[in-house]
């Protein structure tokens, strides 16, 4: 239902405010129509995000510390010894109660203080920024990379549209989208690092310096990409496909524009606002996929902290990264749907 | 008479291909298994097991028969239980008049929606060591909020068509209009959209196996025998190869099966107006303004459907 409007925009305004200055020149009272919709738009967009902010940390702090029961008792788990449970229960103040529990902790997270380990006593914030590089790094190449293939791959797929391209692109595409990064990594271990000796198999011993190691990082990032490249590709695609056809592409062919400009110039832009979108939820994608890819390589990074500490049961550790995991997701589709408003205003974006 | 390409019912036939293995093993193979046989010593090729022994020393073959039925069963599961509350969820909001009771309703699955999935699931497996039904119930709980916003989107349209109010006006009951004229309206999408669903379940109850969650370490289970015999993958590669594949077949598989049974009808394509090169001037206006005119009133009752 979406790509129904989103087909109706490029007609208007979407397009003239892309596709050329002139045109908005043309038309001044169109031009601030527009800028006063945007407004209000963007204020209850940024209440939204303000408001899922909040959820993100009160939902944290619900499924973690709020728990029917005792909360000591289901933390000490395999070893329900009394002098642990004593231990966790005053680690983490849990003879107050749960809403003073919470005012301490969003204050600290104002500040910057995510509270102190279970299992070491060191603060959370050192393990957040220790095991922040790899991470970034990881995400700042798979998105690098992220990008022109999977536009790439869209635009090629649309302008061979129902031919041996498309459909290979498209059947390819369609079935990758599907698998579990853990199940292709592994495979793709055995196959290239196993048998055929290519890459080295996991990032073992190469410690957070992976940058001087580009070899170990290929297959992590070749996985990390998979699910993304597909799902951004058949957006812009499908996109394309629409744009291309619209009465706009046509008017322009018959105006004698040539082909590449058309698609890239005219029609791209109008594919770019759903792709948009989707780039913002792929990141919430990564976040699950780093994780996954670092327990497959073993790079240490936020995904192995935060697994160690469900592992450990370690409930300020995951807690932290919950709430950097949650916020940066919050933010992510914020500016997308901010940018994607902005390329279709007629659309009205879902927020 | 509805038409589809030649190549949907290809498709259709490839994904059912891909899907039927895995999911033959999934549902039969435990029926077929049979005795576990005594250990072996760990991470063996060849002489009496089949695809050799897994990393406590069981017969890999027995897992695989065995280890398909936990991601097939909590995948349906999740996925029934995201729909058993999002649909109502989306008619009671698609047909209210209280918009004050929608924002109610919606409202906090915005939220919900901004944390992503994974995270939430490993959030909860923290504190709970949740089991098979925990995480069925975990998947379905990260799902209901994307369902909901599809379903009601579909229903929201039904329900603003004119042939509700006539509904209303006729007195009928509101499970009626609901039930019978909203909810069968938004069934296409929701069957659509169930597929696409379906295969993100599997994507997550798979990848939550593999990380640990609600499942016990030595289970068979397919995800779980990839991460436990990932150990041994330079000595006995077939323990996690096999069970990587069927994971790959049935995820690939259902995605394929779904997006052909689901590809759009083939609409009779209007061939693009032929450009004369010399550009617009040579231009005959067309007799477009028929398509532009208002339509007859009457499509809207028609389109929903035989009255009921």
């Amino acid at each position: 239902m979406t790509t129904q409007l989103g087909g109706n925009a490029p007609k208007g305004r979407g397009a003239v405010s892309i596709c050329g200055s002139a045109a908005g020149r043309d038309q001044p009272r169109r031009r601030s129509t527009r800028t006063t919709a945007y407004a209000p738009f963007v204020t209850r967009r940024l209440l939204l995000g303000g408001a899922q902010t909040v959820g993100v940390v009160l939902l944290v702090f619900a499924l973690t510390e709020a728990l029917p029961g005792d909360a000591a008792v289901a933390l000490a788990g395999d070893q329900p010894d009394p002098a642990r449970i004593a231990a966790i229960r005053e680690a983490m103040d849990l003879d107050r109660p749960a809403y003073e529990r919470l005012a301490d902790w969003a204050t600290g997270l104002l500040h910057g203080d995510f509270g102190t380990s279970l299992a070491s006593g060191r603060p959370v914030t050192q393990y957040i920024t220790d095991a922040f590089g790899p991470t970034l790094l990881l995400a700042t190449l798979t998105l690098a990379l992220l990008v022109p293939l999977g536009f790439g791959l869209g635009v090629l797929a649309a302008r061979h549209e129902g031919r041996l391209v498309d459909r290979l692109v498209s059947s390819v595409t369609l079935a990758v989208y599907a698998v579990p990064e853990f199940a292709l990594g592994v495979l793709l271990v055995t196959v290239l690092a196993l048998k055929l000796a290519w890459l080295p198999p996991t990032a073992v011993g190469y410690g957070t310096d992976l940058l001087g190691h580009p070899a170990a990082l290929v297959l992590p990032v070749l996985v990390l990409l998979s699910r993304p490249v597909c799902s951004l590709s058949r957006l812009v695609r499908a996109g394309m496909i629409d744009a291309l056809a619209s009465p706009y592409a046509a008017h322009a062919r018959r105006y004698g524009v040539p082909g590449a400009r058309v698609r890239y110039a005219h029609a791209l832009p109008n594919a770019l606002a759903p792709a948009a979108q989707q780039l913002a939820r792929t990141v919430d994608w990564l976040l699950c996929g780093v994780i996954v890819v670092e327990a497959l390589f073993v790079i240490p990074g936020l995904g192995t902290v935060l697994l160690n500490a469900v592992a450990e049961r370690d409930v300020p550790v995951v807690q932290g990264l919950a709430v950097v995991f949650g916020v940066l997701t919050v933010l992510l589709n914020l500016g997308a749907d901010l940018v994607a408003h902005r390329l279709t205003p007629r659309a009205g974006v879902a927020a | 008479m509805t038409t589809y390409h030649v190549t949907t019912y290809r498709r259709f036939a490839l994904g059912l291909t891909v899907v039927a293995v895995p999911l033959a093993l999934a549902l039969l193979g435990p029926l077929f298994a049979g005795d576990p046989g005594p250990r072996a010593v760990s991470f063996t090729l060849g002489g009496d097991h089949w695809l050799g022994t897994d990393f406590v020393g069981r017969d890999v073959w027995h897992q695989v028969l065995l280890g398909g039925r936990t991601v097939v069963l909590t995948a349906l599961a999740a996925t029934a239980l995201a729909y058993l509350v999002a649909v109502p969820v989306a008619l009671v909001s698609a047909l209210t008049r209280v918009r004050r009771l929608e924002e109610l309703l919606m409202r906090p699955l915005d939220v919900l929606l901004a944390v992503p999935s994974l995270l939430l699931i490993l959030l909860v497996a923290s504190v709970f060591s949740p089991g098979a039904a925990g995480l069925a119930l975990l998947v379905a709980l990260v799902n209901v909020p994307d369902a909901a916003r599809i379903v009601r989107a579909a229903a929201g349209e039904a329900a603003a068509r004119p042939a509700v109010e006539a509904l209303r006006m006729q007195g009928e009951s509101w499970w009626r209009i609901a039930v019978g004229y909203v909810g069968r309206s938004a069934l296409r999408t929701l069957a659509a959209d169930a597929g696409i669903r379906l295969t993100g379940v599997l994507y997550l109850v798979s990848t939550a196996a593999f990380l640990g969650v609600g499942v016990a370490p030595d289970a068979a289970d397919w995800a779980v025998m990839v991460d436990r015999n990932r150990t041994g993958l330079m000595v006995q590669p077939w323990a996690v190869v096999v069970p990587a594949l069927l994971i790959v077949a049935l995820t690939m598989g259902t995605n394929l099966l779904f997006d052909a049974a689901f590809a759009p009808r083939v609409v009779p394509r209007v061939a693009p107006p032929e450009v004369p090169r010399g550009g617009v001037g040579r231009l005959r206006p067309r007799w477009g303004w028929s398509r532009r005119s208002p339509r007859p009133q009457g499509g809207a009752l028609r389109k929903g459907g035989r009255q009921p």
